[in-house]
C-alpha cells in the first residue's frame, strides 16, 4: 500500500464525481493552454508575416493607419491610391536599397472555383507588380514544379494577357500552367464589369503569406484593366540602414508629398499587436474565469468527500494517522484529480490546436497567415503546474478540516 | 500479572450540552494489565464508550489522572495523545469502518502506512491466519459477511502488535454465532499474544467470559456483588 494508491482508491469510490471534476479541470486547462498558445503564437505570427512581406517601409495614400497595417497582410477593399509620380520621386532617395511599386485591386471571378455553387462569384486579389523589383524584395519566391506546373516563369512587363498565380489561388481555381483565368473587373468610373482572359504562365510555391492567395499581373496591365493608369496602391521600400533615426529621416523627407503616408512595418507590427491586445486581455479574462470555476469545482468535490468520510478520518486517526498525514492524504487526492484533469486538458488543447486556430481566425480576422496558436512544452508545463497548484490551493480548506477532526467526535458524528 | 498498562484515577469526562453539563464519567478508577480481558457493561448512556475512549487515549479526560504505558497523559494535546497511542492500542469498532476499495490484506496493512513501518509479508500472513481470513486476503469488504468484516477490523488492530486491544461493541452488529466466534478469537489472542483486552458490550453472557467485568452506570463504576474475578 502506498499513499498514491490509497489516494487513488479514495477518488475511485466516487467515479462520477471524480470524473466530472477532472473534466472541469481539464476544460479550464484546455482553455488556458489554448489562449496562452494564442498569446504566444500571435506575436510571432505577426512578426513572421510582416518579415515575409519583404518590405521595411510602405508608402501609401493617407488613410486609416490600421487599415494600412492590415492592407498588405490580408488584402482589402475600398483601397486608396497614390500617384505613380510619388514612386518616381521616392526612388531617388539616397537611403533606399530597394523599392517596388504595387497596384492592388479586387476582381470578380466568374463561377468555377472548387467551393462555389453554380452561377456564384468570388473575389480575387489582384497585384500589379514590376517583376524585377518585386523579386528583389522577395527572393524566396519560387515557381512550383511537377506535372502541370513545369516551365513556370514570370510575365514580361509589356505582357497584357499573362498572369502568375499564388499557390492557394491556383489550388482554389484548379488552375495549372497554360490554363486560362477569367477575371471580371469594373474599371474606375464605370458601372459595367469587363471580362478579361489571362493565360497562367506560372504558379508559385506556398509561402505562407498573402502572396499565396494573390493573382499577379504586370503593373501596367493591372492599372489599365482597373482604369487607374498612373496610380499605385503602395510603394514597398527597404532602406540601406533600417533604424529609428533613418526611418524618421526618411519619413520626414517624404511625408511632405500630398496624400502620402509613410508607414514602417515595425509600426504596423505594433499597431496589430496593440489592436489584438484588448482581445487578448478579454480571452485571458475568460481563461481566468474558467480556472476559478474549475477551482470551485475541485473545492466542492473535495469538501463533499471530506464531509462524507468524517467517520473514516476519525478511524484513520484512531488507527495511527497523524494530522499531517490526513492533511497530506486529502492534498494528494486533490493533486491526482487536478493532475489527471490538467494532463487531459493539455492533450485536448494540443490535439485541437488546428481547430482553435481556425476558430480564432474566424473570430479575429487579423490577416495573419502563420499559425496563430503556438503551444510550447514550456506553456504546457506552466499550465499543468498552475492547474495543480490552484487545485492544491482549493484543497487547503477541506484538508485542514479533515486533519483537525477529533477521532472520537468524527466517529460518533457518523455512527 | 505484569505491571499495569493503563491506570486511571478519578477519571472524569464532562460535556456541555446546551446549558446542561453531562457527566459521562465521574470519578472512575481503573487499572488494566497485560494478559487480562476486561468487559465494560452497562445500559445505554452509562458511559461505556466514553470510558473506552478515555482509557484508549482517543479522548482526553476533563478530570483525574491517567497513565498509559507508565506515562501520564492527562492534559496532553491531541497530537501528543496520538503519539502515545500509535502502536500501543489496536481499535475495533462496532461498524467495522473498512475502506471499501481496499482488499482485506490492504485494509489489514493500512495502519503500517501511518506508522511508517514496512510491510512484512510473513507478519501479514500471520495476522490473516490469526483472524481466519488467509483465504480472503484479496477480497473486497463488500464480498465478506459481517463476521468476516469484523475479523478484518481485528486484523487491522493486530497488525501494529498493540499492547492493548480496545473493542467498542465489537459484536453489536453480529448474530449470536458470529458474536461468540469473535469473542473467542479475542480471548484466544489475549491468551496467545499476551495483550490486554478492553471491550464494551451489552451482552452479559459474552462479558462473563472475560476475566473482569466493570459495571458502569451514570458515569460511575458500581459493584452489583463482590467482583467476579476469574483465574
Amino acid at each position: 500500500m502506498t499513499w498514491i494508491r490509497l489516494a487513488w482508491n479514495n477518488l475511485a469510490r466516487r467515479p462520477v464525481r471524480t470524473s466530472l471534476t477532472a473534466v472541469g479541470v481539464g476544460l479550464a486547462t484546455a482553455v488556458a493552454v489554448s489562449l496562452g498558445g494564442f498569446n504566444l503564437g500571435f506575436r510571432s505570427a505577426i512578426a513572421r508575416s510582416i518579415e515575409q512581406l519583404g518590405f521595411q517601409v510602405m508608402v501609401m495614400a493617407k488613410g486609416c493607419p490600421y487599415e494600412a497595417a492590415t492592407l498588405m497582410l490580408k488584402g482589402g477593399t475600398g483601397l486608396l491610391y497614390l500617384p505613380e509620380s510619388a514612386h518616381e520621386q521616392i526612388r531617388t532617395d539616397p537611403d533606399i536599397e530597394a523599392i517596388t511599386p504595387v497596384f492592388l485591386g479586387v476582381a470578380e471571378k466568374p463561377a468555377g472555383g472548387m467551393d462555389e455553387g453554380l452561377g456564384a462569384t468570388a473575389f480575387a486579389l489582384i497585384a500589379g507588380i514590376e517583376t524585377e523589383s518585386y523579386r528583389t524584395m522577395k527572393p524566396w519566391l519560387r515557381f512550383q514544379s511537377g506535372p502541370g506546373y513545369d516551365g513556370g516563369r514570370w510575365f514580361s512587363p509589356e505582357s497584357t494577357d499573362e498572369a502568375v498565380m499564388g499557390f492557394e489561388a491556383a489550388q482554389y481555381e484548379q488552375r495549372k500552367v497554360g490554363d486560362l483565368l477569367y477575371l471580371s473587373v469594373v474599371p474606375h468610373g464605370r458601372s459595367e464589369p469587363e471580362l478579361h482572359t489571362f493565360r497562367i504562365v506560372g504558379v508559385l510555391e506556398r509561402t505562407g503569406t498573402q502572396d499565396d492567395g494573390t493573382v499577379f499581373l504586370p503593373l501596367r496591365t493591372a492599372q489599365r484593366i482597373f482604369g487607374r493608369e498612373g496610380q499605385l496602391t503602395i510603394v514597398g521600400v527597404t532602406l540601406r540602414q533600417f533604424n529609428a533615426i533613418r526611418m524618421r529621416e526618411f519619413e520626414g523627407r517624404w511625408m511632405s508629398i500630398p496624400e502620402v503616408q509613410v508607414v514602417s512595418l515595425e509600426q504596423v507590427k505594433g499597431a496589430l499587436v496593440s489592436l489584438v491586445g484588448t482581445a487578448q486581455t478579454m480571452v485571458a479574462a475568460v481563461a481566468v474565469i474558467a480556472v476559478i470555476v474549475a477551482m470551485i469545482g475541485v473545492l466542492n468535490a473535495i469538501l463533499m468527500s471530506v464531509y462524507e468520510r468524517t467517520a473514516e478520518f476519525g478511524i484513520l486517526k484512531a488507527i495511527g494517522a497523524e494530522r499531517r498525514q490526513i492533511f497530506r492524504l486529502v492534498c494528494l487526492e486533490t493533486l491526482l484529480l487536478a493532475l489527471a484533469g490538467a494532463v487531459g486538458g493539455s492533450v485536448v488543447a494540443v490535439a485541437g490546436v488546428r481547430l482553435t486556430d481556425a476558430a480564432l481566425r474566424r473570430l479575429l480576422n487579423l490577416g495573419v497567415s502563420q499559425p496563430m496558436v503556438l503551444i510550447t512544452p514550456r506553456l504546457l508545463a506552466v499550465s499543468i503546474l498552475g492547474a495543480v497548484a490552484l487545485g492544491l490551493l482549493a484543497a487547503l480548506w477541506p484538508a485542514a478540516r479533515a486533519a483537525s477532526l477529533r477521532p472520537v467526535e468524527a466517529i460518533r458524528g457518523q455512527e | 500479572m505484569d505491571a499495569p498498562l493503563i491506570i486511571g484515577r478519578g477519571l472524569c469526562r464532562y460535556y456541555r450540552r446546551g446549558i446542561e453539563t453531562v457527566r459521562a464519567l465521574d470519578g472512575v478508577d481503573v487499572t488494566i494489565s497485560a494478559g487480562e480481558s476486561v468487559a465494560v457493561v452497562g445500559p445505554s448512556g452509562s458511559g461505556k464508550t466514553t470510558l473506552l475512549n478515555v482509557l484508549a487515549g482517543l479522548d482526553a479526560p476533563t478530570g483525574g489522572d491517567l497513565w498509559i504505558g507508565g506515562r501520564p497523559v492527562s492534559g496532553l494535546s491531541e497530537g501528543a495523545l496520538t503519539a502515545i497511542r500509535r502502536g500501543f492500542f489496536g481499535y475495533v469498532f462496532q461498524h467495522f469502518h473498512l475502506l471499501p476499495t481496499l482488499t482485506v490484506a490492504e485494509n489489514v496493512a493500512l495502519p503500517l502506512l501511518f506508522l511508517r513501518r514496512p510491510l512484512v509479508p510473513n507478519e501479514l500472513h500471520r495476522v490473516l491466519d490469526a483472524v481466519g481470513l488467509a483465504d480472503r486476503a484479496h477480497h473486497l469488504p463488500r464480498e465478506l459477511s459481517g463476521g468476516q468484516m469484523q475479523r478484518v477490523a481485528i486484523g487491522r488492530a493486530l497488525i501494529v502488535r498493540p499492547r492493548v486491544l480496545v473493542a467498542d461493541e465489537p459484536t453489536g452488529n453480529l448474530d449470536s454465532a458470529n458474536a461468540e466466534a469473535i469473542l473467542s478469537l479475542f480471548l484466544d489472542l489475549v491468551a496467545r499474544e499476551g495483550l490486554a483486552l478492553l471491550l464494551s458490550t451489552h451482552n452479559r453472557d459474552l462479558a462473563a467470559r472475560c476475566t473482569r467485568i466493570l459495571h458502569l452506570r451514570d458515569g460511575h463504576l458500581w459493584d452489583p456483588q463482590p467482583s467476579v474475578t476469574k483465574t
